[in-house]
């Protein structure tokens, strides 16, 4: 199991840019995951599920971006 | 309410929204901001950033190595250094985020007292190397840039 250790710099300063970064990267994760996801066949409500959240959250989060992209579900 | 009226403004920040629509934000941010500064319409800001080597390229380095050491404190290295991609379609503009908003309150009290209360380019930048913390402030000491004195500098007008 991959170890992930936070160091402890004393710098509060520090540890709130860990926190913007990681959020600035977990969007972008889900930006491509969502993408990948529904490229290979994944329904919304597949990809809902996945990432907890409700159907019309993540539809409305991501449709028009895979559908000006060109990424379509191949299965309603 | 923030001031955006002035025409350097303006600029700078449609400058700024191109640079968040690049770096595919959600909102226009400060560091957004620093690199619209050195951008030709950056006028007397460009010319201060760059003479302490500061061009495009050279903030986008000192950005992308905050974002890198910030998350290497948390144990996470990207692989080339870089965010994941995805497909990108803004359904509306990045808006004003609330980094930008500090930088333009700087701005404007950089500029009270001066001629004519105009923003200037110098103004904006003084708002942006006035921040304490934050990502402008933590990418330009990575890269070893002493801002007391660009501030020094940026005021002598």
């Amino acid at each position: 199991m991959p170890q992930i250790e936070v160091q402890e710099t004393g710098d509060p300063g520090d540890g709130l840019a860990a926190v913007v970064a990681l959020r600035r990267l977990a969007d972008r994760l889900e930006d491509a995951a969502v993408e990948q996801a529904i490229g290979a066949g994944w329904s919304w409500s597949e990809v809902a599920e996945a990432l907890g959240v409700t159907r019309q959250a993540v539809h409305k989060k991501h449709s028009h971006r895979l559908a000006a992209a060109g990424v379509a579900p191949r299965r309603r | 309410m923030i001031r955006t009226d002035g025409e350097f403004v303006r600029v700078v920040l449609r400058l700024a929204q191109a640079e968040a629509v690049a770096d595919q934000s959600p909102s226009i941010e400060a560091e957004h901001m620093l690199l619209a500064l050195t951008a030709p319409q950056g006028g007397q800001a460009r010319d201060l950033l760059a003479e302490a080597g500061l061009d495009h390229n050279a903030v986008q380095l000192a950005l992308a190595a905050d974002v890198e050491r910030s998350l290497a404190l948390v144990g996470v290295r990207l692989a080339a250094g870089r965010m994941p991609r995805s497909s990108y379609f803004p359904g509306r503009k990045p808006r004003l985020g609330a980094s930008a908003k500090w930088v333009l309150h700087r701005a404007v009290a950089a500029s009270r007292g001066g001629s004519e209360n105009r923003i200037e380019p110098r103004h904006v930048l003084v708002g942006l190397l006035n921040a304490r913390v934050g990502s402008v402030p933590r990418a330009l000491d990575l890269a070893g840039i002493d801002r007391p004195a660009l501030i020094a500098r940026a005021l002598a007008g």
